[in-house]
């Protein structure tokens, strides 16, 4: 029997811990993706969604809509994963990348090396705009969805994803 | 920036899957490799497993002890369990077996922490590191999880290392590898080793709330 | 809250047969969940019952026959071991009933049962229950002086070590940091006497900075455990830099 976000919720609060256990499976699986992408890195983004399950626990008693218990626990994740890039200070130089081989053979090969470009490129660009490029390109949602989740304007989150192309465009330059 | 360096903004609208005008000829082939490359890039970072799954219940279930305890544990002291995040700094020496916990900052807004209290108790992220090139499996198994072998699968990393990061509540644990599902050895950079009883040893690790202090 | 509501459980369980039955009955699902034959469950729960009829903590016991189980031990072997845990249960809960602790609570026994395994005497535990400036420092105390000693101080030392903190009033946190302090000292190569005097002078952590030419990392004398031969050294570092750089 698949219960709802809000079912769970009562369940554990009303003492059933165990239960909790449904939405930890739930949204790994849904934000897995995101912290991962966001942070550049799976060890960090597992310390990260492990630690807001965790804070989301002892704070389920505050979360007002338990039916949308993961728009809820994602801005938790959001901060995790803030917290995580702001101990990382990562130097980008993308001069320290691939060079763009100027013989482009075969096809997978260079769409490897610009996902390794891409990565070093990504780190250039502000929280914000790694958030809501993540979001919209790895995660495919709409800007509908991504408003709700990051209570934002959809015009502002338009905007961040246009500013975060535009600069990786700028960084990739001719390997684009 | 020069305008050309940018996308247009049809470009914009046609990544955004919304209705658009033409694309300028360098717009189109820029913005479908732009898409292509971070679905690649995407498609190359493994997303968190089930492991984080099994740690954030081990820490739920250490909130919850009425859930899990028989009835005469009880009669033991309560406990008011708070997370105090932990980073684990990891050690660079690739030969050894590593064991590490470290502070790091309070969030910003976290409530300053009272004095130490008897119904105070923290818990901590603990890392727990093993080199075993040779091993298919490689588990940890304690007093904090049962002794389930099955319940902690570390993550195979480079080198033939293993790790995974447990959040355990501060104080005594005892525990194991469990090399393949079957063969128990003990952790050769443990603090302390002790007697299991049974003929075996155990790894012996007190946790504090600071975890590892380092001059 | 959850005391008060657990001790009136605990006292209701406790008070019938019925009750003694439903916590038999609790014990017998945890080890048949775990796959325990049933002769060693029936064992367990006649050890594990004797254990609570005694006031001692049997869910220990239960926990031991566990890890026993887990590890495939034998089942007789695993009987041997829970009742001689068991009696270190019972030798546990004298020894700090003679330092004047009454009733002590379950993480107090199980504490002093584990560091009467590891070579503290009974005396050294009561000096420990004694030296406890509040309650909740009692099961650390005896947990920390425990691990000291198996970390190659000796009883002696550790039990020293652990009273002298808890007089100079150190918190219950200093005193779980003792053995992380004591492993690195050990990692700069200052043996068990050295160790215990850095300790028993700062107390505490701020003891670790080996301080001038008497600080000095010799080779770790043989006999010592903490590391096996050949495991190489380790350079302490700062954290790991996230990967995908």
């Amino acid at each position: 029997m698949a219960l709802n976000d809000a079912a769970i919720v009562a369940r554990v609060l009303a003492g059933d811990s165990d239960a909790y256990r449904v939405l930890v499976e739930r949204y790994r699986a849904e934000f897995g993706r995101y912290a991962v992408a966001v942070l550049g890195d799976s060890d960090a983004a597992a310390d990260a969604i492990q630690e807001a399950f965790i804070r989301a626990y002892d704070g389920l008693a505050s979360c007002r809509e338990p039916e949308r218990f993961g728009s809820w626990f994602f801005r938790i994740l959001q901060n995790q994963c803030r917290n995580a890039l702001a101990r990382v200070r990562k130097t980008v130089d993308v001069a320290d990348a691939d060079p763009a081989s100027p013989h482009r053979t075969d096809a997978l090969v260079e769409q490897a090396e610009l996902a390794a470009v891409l990565e070093t490129a990504l780190g250039a660009l502000t929280a914000e705009q790694r958030e809501a490029l993540v979001l919209k390109h790895v995660e495919g949602r709409s800007y509908e969805e991504m408003s709700q989740l990051l209570g934002v304007g959809v015009d502002a989150l338009k905007m961040r994803v246009h500013r975060a192309r535009d600069a990786l465009r700028e960084i990739l330059g001719g390997r684009l | 920036m020069r305008p050309h360096d940018e996308f247009g903004p049809d470009a914009h609208r046609y990544l955004d899957g919304e209705p658009h005008g033409e694309l300028r000829p360098d717009d189109q082939v820029r913005a479908d490799r732009l898409a292509a490359a971070l679905r690649a890039y995407c498609a190359r970072l493994p997303v968190p497993g089930a492991e984080v799954d099994d740690a954030v219940m081990a820490a739920v279930r250490v909130r919850s002890p009425e859930r899990r305890a028989p009835g005469w544990r009880w009669l033991v002291e309560p406990r008011v369990v708070r997370i105090r995040p932990v980073w684990v700094p990891v050690l660079a020496a690739a030969a050894a077996v590593v064991f590490w916990l470290g502070p790091r900052a309070w969030t910003p807004g976290a409530p300053e922490r009272p004095p130490i209290a008897a119904a105070a108790r923290d818990t901590v992220y603990v890392r727990f590191e093993l080199v075993a090139a040779g091993a298919r499996t490689v588990a940890v198994a304690g007093s904090f999880n049962d002794w389930r072998p099955e319940a902690l699968p570390l993550a195979r990393r480079e080198g033939g290392a293993w790790s995974i990061t447990v959040p355990l509540p501060i104080g005594e644990h005892e525990y194991q590898f469990v090399l393949d599902g079957e063969r128990w050895v003990p952790d050769p950079t443990a603090q302390a080793h002790a007697d299991d009883g049974f003929g075996g040893t155990n790894s012996v690790i007190v946790v504090g709330p600071k975890g590892v202090v380092r001059s | 809250m959850r005391t008060i509501r657990g001790l009136l459980m605990a006292a209701l369980c406790a008070a019938t047969p019925a009750g003694l039955a439903a916590q038999q009955a609790e014990v017998r699902t945890r080890l048949e969940a775990r796959g325990l034959p049933a002769d060693l469950v029936q064992s367990v729960t006649e050890v594990a019952a004797a254990a609570d009829a005694q006031g001692l903590p049997a869910v220990a016991i239960v926990d031991k026959a566990i890890e026993g189980w887990a590890k495939r031990v034998p089942a007789p072997r695993v009987v041997a071991a829970v009742r001689q845990y068991a009696a270190r249960l019972g030798e546990g809960r004298d020894a700090v009933g003679a330092a004047g602790l009454a009733r002590p609570p379950e993480a107090v026994v199980i504490a002093a049962a584990e560091a009467l395994g590891r070579g503290i005497g009974a005396e050294q535990v009561g000096q420990i229950v004694r030296a406890a400036g509040e309650p909740a420092a009692l099961a650390p105390g005896l947990v920390v002086a425990a691990a000291l000693a198996a970390q190659g101080l000796g009883g002696e030392r550790a039990v020293g070590v652990v009273v002298e903190a808890m007089r100079a009033g150190r918190p219950v946190d200093e005193l779980l940091d003792l053995p992380s302090v004591a492993r690195e000292m050990q990692l700069r190569g200052m043996n068990a006497a050295e160790i215990g005097r850095r300790m028993m002078r700062g107390g505490g952590p701020g003891a670790t900075r080996p301080g001038g030419a008497a600080g000095g990392a010799g080779p770790r004398p043989p006999g010592m455990p903490g590391g096996l031969p050949g495991q190489g050294t380790k350079q302490p570092g700062g954290r790991r830099p996230p990967g995908g750089a």
